[in-house]
């Protein structure tokens, strides 16, 4: 990596660093102070009450909304900066396909917007079609979105977030709506893809076992304002199985993660 | 596979096939047979109550005057469906490149939002006459008459088709830094086109009425001067049959205008 990238203490590359960062809309304060470094390669994920700014926290990452004060680095750089790079990319909770785009032409949005206004946009080592074939969807790539299922479209989405090969990837619970077989199905995929392209994911959920099973740290946000409550390291070992989720480290987690949360 | 396993796969599905066209057949049956019923009905009533021609024709005496006065019809056809695509298309593009000044400045729709809306609110008929003056007697103002009553229902249904793209696109645009005419050409656009049909299908129908108008006005060819002057002369089967063409001419835009929504819309 070239120079001028932050690094921490451990000579490790921080991806996204919040330093006293707050967030108002109006008189609400929706994130109050939070400071936080997230070391490149890492797994978060973000577990917290509802409305306790864990959407505001991605939007503030992803430089959708400004900070009321302090500040967001990512890679050492300003949000916008790194925005206007393509080093961070968001998934939503509804998969935000264009509708009149086959799943390769959704993939590709990212790599049309921009080029004919000679900016550079980084392109990963994966094409579309590769992309499509690593989240499972080989075969399927001139399907509209309509004729895919939830999961699919998801998937499309997070093939078309790796696009840019993202140093950072920001995901509002991204598998939120969908049924419980094609979560945990996607969510080894997830891990197969974190660990097959080395990126930065930040993952909001609702879920404490999704949080535990993806997660390598587990950051704890409580409400009014949104403040970090703990950051919860999950020590399991890498690459997990569904079968993990039955082993009593697992189950101790859960049930510390859901002490915690019954706190804020 | 066994060759008795494919001959006893073949009934089956021809079975099949004939079931999905009978289902078809009967789709078309069934308003055909409802139309060619009140034709008969119109037919005996008109026969059995021996109602004068000049009041109501019967159905053989109309199609007798297609035959009979073909050449008049199309001499009159032709203007008419050339008034109503210049029309549509002057009417619908204008409303189109009105909407997206709209869509792109708040100040815009303030200043000439109101007066769209006046301008709709009067009916075609008080404003036809005052076209026909200012234009004259030629093609220009039954065009622009079509091109009106095109107008308004184009413009709000483009307006809301622009703005209909969900806030959570518009997130994604601003991540991947897209400039304005990027989300403009590649997010606004193609989702409002939905929209923009359902418009043309009311203006495909529209338009013709606007240039029949525009005809009974000031004009001496075009369908809508045939009506009055069929009218006139109480040549009833010859009124009749420029009715039915003047709703054939609508028919075969919206005809057109929906076939056109099938191959572009397909989301
Ligand atoms: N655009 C906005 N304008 C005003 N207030 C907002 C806006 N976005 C979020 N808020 C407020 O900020 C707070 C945090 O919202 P946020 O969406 O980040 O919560 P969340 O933790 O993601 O909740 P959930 O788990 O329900 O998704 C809430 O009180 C919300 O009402
Ligand atoms: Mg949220």
């Amino acid at each position: 990596m070239d120079a001028g990238h932050l690094e921490n203490d451990g000579g490790r590359i921080i991806a996204a660093s919040l330093n006293a960062a707050s967030v108002k809309f109006g008189a609400l304060t929706a994130l109050s102070d939070i400071t936080l470094d997230i070391e490149a390669g890492d797994f978060w994920t973000i577990l917290g009450p509802s409305g306790c700014g864990k959407s505001t926290m991605l939007r503030l990452v992803s430089d959708l909304v400004p900070p009321a004060s302090g500040n967001v680095e990512i890679l050492g750089k300003t949000t916008e900066a790194a925005r206007l790079a393509r080093e961070f990319a968001f998934v939503f909770q509804d998969a935000t396909l264009l509708p009149w785009r086959s799943a390769l032409k959704n993939v590709e949005l990212p790599l049309e917007i921009g080029r004919k206004r000679g900016i550079k946009i980084p392109t990963g080592d994966r094409t579309p079609l590769e992309l499509l074939e690593l989240v499972g969807l080989k075969g399927r790539e001139n399907a509209l979105p309509h004729e895919l299922s939830g999961g699919m479209r998801q998937r499309v989405a997070i093939a078309r977030a790796l696009v840019c090969q993202p140093k950072l990837l920001l995901m509002d619970e991204p598998f939120g709506a969908l049924d419980e077989m094609t979560r945990d199905h996607l969510n080894l995929q997830l891990l197969d893809i974190w660990q097959a392209t080395g990126t930065t994911i930040l993952f909001v959920t609702h879920s404490i076992p999704e949080a535990i099973f993806l997660g390598q740290k587990v950051l704890m946000l409580k409400a009014n304002p949104g403040r970090v409550k703990d950051v919860i390291e999950i020590d399991l070992p890498l690459p997990r199985d569904i079968a993990l989720r039955e082993t009593p480290p697992f189950n101790q987690y859960c049930s510390q993660l859901r002490k915690l949360l019954e706190e804020c | 596979m066994s060759v008795s396993e494919t001959l006893a796969n073949e009934p089956a599905q021809k079975k099949g096939l004939s079931d999905q066209s009978r289902a078809r057949l009967i789709n078309i049956a069934i308003p055909l047979g409802t139309a060619i019923t009140l034709l008969l009905i119109w037919q005996l009533g008109v026969r059995v109550f021996e109602v004068p021609t000049y009041i109501a024709p019967a159905p053989t005496d109309v199609l007798q005057v297609f035959r009979s006065d073909f050449g008049l019809l199309m001499q009159n056809f032709w203007p008419t469906f050339f008034e109503s695509l210049a029309g549509f298309f002057i009417g619908n593009m204008t409303a189109v490149l009105i909407a997206v000044a709209f869509v792109h400045s708040r100040l815009v729709e303030r200043a000439f939002f109101p007066i769209a809306v006046f301008i709709n609110t009067i009916p075609i008929l008080a404003i036809a006459p005052i076209l026909v003056l200012i234009f004259g007697p030629g093609m220009t103002a039954k065009v622009v008459i079509a091109a009106l009553i095109c107008f308004f229902p184009t413009l709000v249904n483009m307006v809301r088709g622009l703005q209909s793209v969900s806030p959570q696109a518009l997130e994604l645009a601003r991540i991947l830094s897209a400039s304005k005419s990027e989300i403009f050409w590649k997010i606004r656009l193609p989702s409002s086109l939905p929209f923009l049909f359902s418009a043309l299908k009311i203006a495909a129908t529209t338009c013709v009425i606007g240039a029949i108008v525009g005809e009974w006005i000031g004009a001496n060819v075009g369908l809508g001067a045939l009506i009055i002057e069929a009218t006139f002369n109480f040549r009833s089967p010859l009124l009749y049959a420029t009715v039915f063409l003047s709703s054939g001419l609508s028919v075969l835009l919206f005809a057109s205008v929906t076939i056109a929504e099938k191959l572009i819309v397909r989301w």
